[in-house]
């Protein structure tokens, strides 16, 4: 069998290096370990081994080999996975913890070759736009409106890193963060922030990703900032791992809500006082919870809460079926997002919640568009939402 | 030999009709002729030659596979099983190309599961992880049995090749384990084998209970490595799942001393399962990754699982167990025992993998390429193809990796050298085809007979075969396959 010869000038080099010395197309990334579960939408949707992380693998060393020729032909073997990292969590190789980082490569590859899918390069046209700086196309907010709204300083210990989207799209999960933080007596200010590089990153278009990522440290640094916290599980990814991986160096710190949620908890600076009397069920997001590890975080803060009754989806935890948005699907293949989330939504009609919380504007986003898609009736609530809408008693 | 047609394949029919009656029979969105669709059918873990497909289907019913077969069979084009491609032998590679059937998508139905009867009627994709998790939600009294195999492996695969489990002590081979087949011939024909066989129409779902007394059918299908007709049901059996359950790590030094007490432990008959492994393998399970050996270590490892309805039973087999043990150490034997359960406690959960299966074994997954020569055994020979082929490794610089197993109390054996390999290092792929090559041409002499087996070694074993015997199997594959169509190329057909 012929070596590979992996090019130079490919950010994730080493991490294909990994895959073709270990991946034995075992199929064991296909369904969650022991549970034996669906796991993989993009396998269970679309069939084809192409489809599944081993068969992700074997494609790109099959183009890096030349036995197969770039073209059109590839894009949904390629682009059409939510890189909801749940072949990471099944894979039991040594290289389980980077299948996401290869898929990733391989889309660098294909939009070098063959380009982006079908409207995915609209991310990075509107985020490099410098009247938008944020995929989704809408003017630019510098957030000096949001600062004098809540009457935030220029320069403070904290920068809520409110991430595009919810500035643009997800505007109560921003507002509720606002008057929470402001509420739970934080010393934090706004940057005006640009993407945070994720939709980029996902969908293989890394070409601007280190000028952005230079540029958000730079303003979290201006603002004097030793501590930034994101109610975005997806910013929270990028800017915790990411700009690691891509060479950014910061010298702060990155929460995500929850764990400055729970922190506030835990240290007593903060009471629930009223009571929230709904049955909810969580939602785990993909890049909070098996990119990032945090699981029992969120669920440790809803328990904290007040007559809330919580229920587990079949599937939790490391083994939750994805809400379909994240990478780079949600723009590409939209009805097929809704499509993924359905069966997310079945399944936490099935626990007999009232209440289906997230902690990731996008997966809100997604989940509420399929909710309201195939009348599902449930509320589809981030636990910031819940929060705001709760009385907080702040203990000096 | 049978003739291959491949040269008159898309000779009668252009590749642009061929996709479009497949679009016919199972829809767009299960048949793919892109060439990013039809890589990963083209190899598998081994060494074995890869090869494209032309098509891949994702059939739903045995009624699309009729029209199949029939329009497969009038236009000569190559047929190819596959459930998840992971039997170490090539076997799902279409070595003439062709049109890959996956059944592992939606074909993996769990129809039937016989409580009384202790039986599971199954689609082909159905797989380990799938059945054992039915089982234990809703049938936690029975069990079936796994083997050392990732968990996404079918069992209908297994079954049908006379793959391994983790019973094997107590049952045999899982090729003795089927009750009853559906397979559509090339005449497009459903014909139905076993106690199922009664009646004109579908089968009643009770009815797949045993496979004799009637001439055994069974034998035109099982082993032939998809040559003779697409399996499209298989029934099971299942076994009572015994509440007390207790495994013996037992570790043997002396290359060769594990033979006799593996024989010995066999045939005490009170073992659900008798397993052995070279010890520089055991260790990655407790993630050590270097497979190496240090002086003094134990050369072997042995699994003995035990099991009863009652403690009184389990302490009972403890005891024979344990005697044997004892009787063997008196011979001279350098056995030490452990409790695994305590072991998997010291060292780490990953131990578990190998005892509560379906899993994925760590040492099974670290390289990118995996192969074998896995053989029914003549017992009595053990001790010289353990001695030769350690010897072999160590000639090639590649770590021992040898495993065993007793199978029915010890009637046979199961030898199995495993050599993992980095697939993409140049000149690695040759140099472990080789050794494999050394390793076959020995244990061929020595009488073994691989299972599962890749073209490349059933080549050289029509040499070794009896002439009517090869006769015999022309003429069936002949008459049950005239066009050659059923996964052409296997047993160099």
């Amino acid at each position: 069998m012929t070596e590979i010869r992996i090019p130079d000038n490919i950010m994730g080099k080493d991490f294909l290096q990994l895959a073709f010395d270990h991946c034995i197309k075992c199929s064991t990334c296909k369904y969650s370990f022991k549970s034996f579960t669906d796991s993989c939408p993009s396998g269970k949707s679309f069939f084809f081994e192409s489809f599944w992380a081993s068969g992700k693998i074997r494609t790109t060393r099959g183009l890096l080999l030349g036995e197969l020729e770039w073209n059109e032909d590839l894009k949904d073997a390629i682009f059409a996975c939510p890189t909801c990292g749940a072949c990471m969590d099944a894979c039991q190789a040594p290289h389980a913890d980077y299948i996401v980082d290869i898929i990733e490569t391989l889309r660098e590859l294909a939009v070098k070759n063959i380009g982006p899918a079908q409207n995915q390069e609209k991310l990075v046209e509107r985020a490099t736009n410098p009247k938008m700086w944020n995929p989704y196309g809408e003017p630019n907010s510098n957030n000096e409106a949001l600062k004098k709204k809540y009457n935030l300083p220029d320069k403070a210990e904290w920068v809520y890193y409110i991430g595009c989207t919810s500035n643009y799209r997800q505007k109560t999960l921003r507002d509720s963060t606002l008057r929470f933080l402001k509420k739970a007596g934080i010393d934090f200010t706004l940057i005006d922030e640009h993407c945070c590089t994720s939709p980029m990153i996902r969908t293989g278009q890394i070409e601007n990703s280190k000028e952005f990522m230079r540029y958000n440290v730079d303003k979290i640094e201006e603002a004097g900032a030793n501590k930034v916290v994101t109610s975005c599980a997806g910013c929270y990814r990028t800017l915790k791992k990411d700009f690691e991986k891509f060479g950014i160096d910061y010298d702060f710190q990155v929460y995500h809500t929850v764990e400055l949620l729970k922190e506030l908890i835990d240290s007593g600076k903060i009471k629930i006082k009223s009571k929230y009397n709904k049955k909810l069920t969580y939602h785990d997001p993909c890049h909070l919870g098996r990119h990032m590890g945090i699981y029992e975080i969120p669920r440790e803060v809803y328990k904290k809460i007040p007559g809330i009754e919580i229920l587990e989806m079949e599937r939790n935890r490391n083994h939750s079926w994805c809400c379909g948005a994240g990478g780079g699907v949600k723009i590409g293949y939209p009805d097929w997002a809704i499509d993924i989330s359905k069966e997310r939504l079945e399944e936490a009609k099935e626990t007999g919640a009232e209440v289906l919380s997230s902690t990731c504007p996008f997966c809100k986003t997604n989940l509420s568009d399929a909710n309201e898609k195939y009348g599902f009736n449930l509320q589809v609530l981030d636990l910031v939402e819940i929060l705001d809408s709760l009385e907080i008693e702040i203990i000096k | 030999m049978t003739l291959m047609k491949e040269k008159q394949t898309y000779n009668n029919i252009n590749k642009e009709e061929v996709f479009k009656k497949l679009v016919q029979i199972f829809g767009k969105s299960n048949v793919s002729k892109k060439a990013v669709d039809l890589y990963p059918y083209s190899y598998d873990m081994t060494e074995c030659e890869a090869h494209m497909p032309d098509f891949v289907v994702i059939p739903e019913d045995s009624k699309q596979l009729i029209d199949l077969v029939k329009f497969c069979n009038s236009n000569v084009i190559p047929i190819t099983p596959y459930i998840t491609g992971n039997n170490v032998g090539g076997l799902t590679i279409p070595q003439y190309g062709g049109i890959i059937v996956d059944f592992s998508k939606k074909m993996n139905r769990i129809l039937h599961i016989n409580d009384n009867m202790m039986y599971a009627l199954l689609e082909p994709g159905v797989t380990f992880g799938q059945l054992k998790k039915h089982l234990d939600e809703n049938y936690p009294h029975l069990r079936y049995s796994y083997p050392y195999a990732p968990p996404y492996a079918g069992v209908v695969g297994n079954a049908i090749l006379s793959g391994m489990n983790n019973l094997s002590c107590k049952i045999g081979s899982m090729g003795d384990s089927i009750n009853g087949l559906e397979a559509i011939t090339a005449d497009g024909k459903i014909a139905r084998i076993g106690s199922c066989f009664y009646g004109e129409k579908e089968a009643d779902k009770d009815s797949w209970w045993c496979r004799y007394p009637m001439p055994d059918l069974m034998g035109i299908f099982v082993n032939w490595q998809g040559m003779t007709g697409l399996v499209t049901k298989c029934a099971v059996q299942l076994w009572p799942n015994p509440p007390y359950q207790k495994t013996f790590l037992v570790l043997v030094k002396g290359l060769t001393d594990i033979a006799p007490v593996i024989r010995e432990v066999g045939k005490t008959d009170v073992v659900d399962d008798v397993s052995a492994v070279s010890t520089e393998v055991v260790k990655m399970t407790v993630e050590i990754p270097d497979p190496e050996k240090y002086p003094g270590e134990p050369d072997f490892v042995a699994l003995f699982p035990i099991s009863g309805k009652t403690k009184k039973l389990l302490e009972a087999k403890n005891e024979i167990v344990l005697n044997k043990i004892n009787e063997l150490k008196n011979q001279g034997k350098n056995i030490i025992v452990a409790d695994v359960d305590e072991f998997a406690k010291i060292f780490n959960l990953r131990v578990r993998c190998h005892l509560d299966l379906p899993a994925v074994l760590l040492s099974l997954v670290e390289y990118s390429g995996l192969t074998w020569f896995g053989s029914y055994a003549p017992t009595h020979k053990l001790e010289e193809l353990i001695q030769k082929i350690d010897e072999f490794f160590h000639e090639y610089d590649v770590p021992s990796f040898i495993y065993m197993k007793i199978m029915k109390s010890g009637h046979y054996g199961i030898f199995r050298p495993i050599i993992r390999y980095n697939k993409y290092k140049d000149g690695e792929e040759e140099k472990i085809h080789q050794l494999l090559n050394d390793i076959t041409d020995f244990c061929l002499s020595r009488e073994c007979i691989p299972y599962k087996t890749p073209s490349w070694m059933t080549e050289k074993m029509r040499k070794k075969i009896n002439p009517g015997w090869l006769k015999l199997f022309e003429k069936i594959k002949n008459c049950m396959d005239p066009n050659n169509i059923f996964n052409p190329g296997r047993w160099n057909t």
